[in-house]
């Protein structure tokens, strides 16, 4: 026992002081959290003063509250905002990532479950015929339909967004104009925040190994431009506009009609309005 | 103290010292300005070139589409729904022209359960038989409006120079002949549209071009007047080579332009009720063989058979050209 004592004794003062080396480097990471935190603190209390005509010369994100309107009376199920969309952010040519998508509600006579689906359903897969081409199959032609729908979907852009909260490294954020984000260089791709989203609003851009979600075109709407989606339909079913102007299109929109929101008892508090969806649809 | 707590409070202030240092190196300068995210991130993602240029892009070069476009029915779908973004246009080629109409138009425009009534749909098997949809529209204006021509003839002046066209089509309008037309109630403008035709040389007929050439544009409407005016015979008669039962399942693709039974929906184009079935078949036949030009009756005409043609023929002849509303 004695004998091997030392050089048990040495083994264990020379672990340990290993282990405090470790201890300083991680403590100094945590330290430097902490730091981080209250600095955070501080610049949040800042006024964003240096926000003037920021992000873009042209354009001051403070004089904007964006916001979105859908009138699901008037889809036809075109999808042509979701082939947009797909070319104009360079959404993965996939049937299955998507930043919109247009779902099918339809109620058939004697039926207890209304039937959902979406371009992404594999019957309509093989009426588009590619997975870079949209369509909705005619599958219900000959059944006794009671009732039948279809709703455009995207991000909410919510107010309170849990995407936003669970992120652990400050890569998805509210921009002051009420966008939702995500900063691509700064995305870890842990899929946290795709597992938050309550109205399933994100994917993992597996090209690229980070979160994508719609951006409401953020490089079209501080250019001017409405985003890609609402500049294509054809029906005026996608509404888009400046809260903060009592004049535009979405105020209009949501002041002219009784409006809801998706699932508003998850406390997001969603920007995007919705007219003429039924009770299925959340 | 203790010797191992001074220790244990050395370590701690040292970790805050390397904290302290360490944070602003490993901090992005833009991160937190506005909070926990990176500023910078936001000018970035809005630097991104639009794809998708808007018709503002397009109607620097392309007029006339755009007249055509924003006056019809089709303004509310922009040029790109169709053509495909814009960026890089005309720079790196063309924009492509839809090759399959069918298959684009029916995006919108093919019956199906969801769609709001107010927007027009089609069955295509029944409404086209699934030819390409661009032979009867105009996809940049596609509601069929066949500008009826101004009538504004003296019936009584056309009376005097019908007395020259009788031989053929009859003192009233009403042909002897199976192979000339009957004129006698035919609608008035599609009359002056095709003598103004035969006119100028649009269409032809060894024996109408030069009659037609004689006229001035005074006499064409006069003509035009006085046949409209005419009571037209309840049926054609003569001798029924086609199957009307036939004929009849056919003419229903017919209907949008001649009208219910053939006794006309637009004055641009002709009445068929009563008509003769002789003169039909010829017409048709030679709208299939492309001896007269029309663009829509070409297609209309293209997968007709003789058999078709001539139960065509026998069901509008055996039509009554007065309406029974």
């Amino acid at each position: 026992m004695t004998e091997n004592s030392k050089p048990t004794l040495a083994a264990r003062r020379a672990f340990l002081a290993k282990l405090g080396g470790a201890a300083t480097c991680a403590g100094a990471a945590v330290g430097a959290a902490t730091l981080g935190i209250t600095a955070s603190v501080s610049a949040k209390t800042e006024p964003a003063a240096n926000g003037a005509s920021f992000p873009t010369k042209d354009y001051d994100w403070t004089k904007h509250q964006w916001g979105f309107g859908v009138d699901a009376t008037k889809c036809i199920g075109c999808l042509r905002c979701v082939e947009a969309c797909k070319r104009e952010n360079d959404v993965p040519a996939n049937a299955h990532q998507f930043r919109t998508w247009v779902e099918r509600y339809v109620h058939i006579e004697g039926e207890e479950q209304t039937r959902i689906d979406s371009q992404q359903d594999p019957v309509n897969i093989e009426a588009s015929g590619s997975e870079k081409t949209f369509r909705f199959a005619n599958r219900y032609r000959d059944a006794k339909v009671d009732k039948a729908f279809f709703v455009p979907k995207l991000c909410n852009h919510c107010t309170h967004p849990a995407c936003v909260q669970v992120c652990p490294t400050g890569a998805t954020y509210k921009t002051e104009d009420g966008v939702v984000l995500v900063d691509e260089t700064y995305c870890i791709g842990c899929r946290y925040c795709v597992q938050a989203c309550p109205y399933g609003a994100r994917f993992l851009n597996e090209e690229k190994g980070v979160a994508d979600k719609c951006t409401w075109c953020y490089h079209r709407i501080t250019k001017g431009l409405q985003p890609a989606c609402v500049e294509v339909c054809p029906v005026g079913a996608r509404i888009f506009g400046n809260l903060k102007d009592k004049q535009s299109p979405v105020s209009l929109f949501i002041r002219n009609n009784r409006v809801q929101v998706l699932k508003a008892e998850m406390g997001n508090a969603p920007n995007v309005f919705y007219v003429g969806i039924d009770k299925e649809v959340n | 103290m203790p010797k191992h707590i001074v220790r244990l409070i050395l370590l701690i202030v040292a970790v805050l010292a390397a904290a302290a240092i360490a944070a602003p190196l490993l901090t992005v300068d833009s991160f937190y300005r506005f909070g926990h995210y990176r500023a910078n991130s936001v000018p970035e993602i809005a630097a991104k070139e639009p794809v998708y240029q808007t018709p503002r892009y397009c109607y620097g070069c392309h007029t006339e589409r755009r007249a055509q476009w924003s006056a019809g029915n089709h303004k509310s779908v922009i040029c790109e729904v169709c053509h495909g973004p814009a960026q890089g246009h005309p720079q790196n080629g063309k924009l492509p022209i839809p090759k399959d109409a069918v298959r684009l138009c029916t995006l919108c425009h093919e019956a199906m359960q969801g769609r709001p009534r107010s927007q027009p749909q089609i069955q295509v098997t029944e409404h086209s038989g699934g030819q390409q949809c661009t032979i009867c529209h105009n996809p940049h204006s596609p509601k069929i409006t066949t500008a009826a021509a101004k009538v504004s003839g003296d019936a009584a002046a056309g009376k005097q120079h019908a007395a020259a066209c009788a031989s053929c089509h009859g003192a009233q309008g009403i042909s002897p002949n199976d192979t000339w037309p009957n004129l006698a109630g035919q609608n008035a403008a599609y009359l002056v549209r095709i003598l103004s035709a035969y006119k100028s040389g649009d269409q032809t007929d060894a024996i109408m071009t030069p009659l037609a050439q004689a006229l001035s544009d005074a006499d064409v409407q006069n003509l035009a007047a006085y046949y409209a005016g005419l009571s037209c015979k309840a049926t054609a008669g003569g001798r029924p080579v086609g199957d009307v039962t036939a004929g009849e399942n056919l003419a229903a693709n017919c209907v949008a332009c001649h009208g219910q039974a053939g006794r006309g929906a637009n004055p641009a184009w002709p009445k068929l009720a009563a008509q003769k079935p002789g003169y039909l078949v010829n017409v048709l036949k030679a709208f299939k063989a492309g001896l007269r030009k029309d663009p829509m009756m070409a297609s209309a005409a293209k997968n007709l058979s003789d058999t078709d043609i001539a139960n065509l023929a026998a069901y509008y002849a055996a039509q009554s050209c007065q309406s029974t509303k």
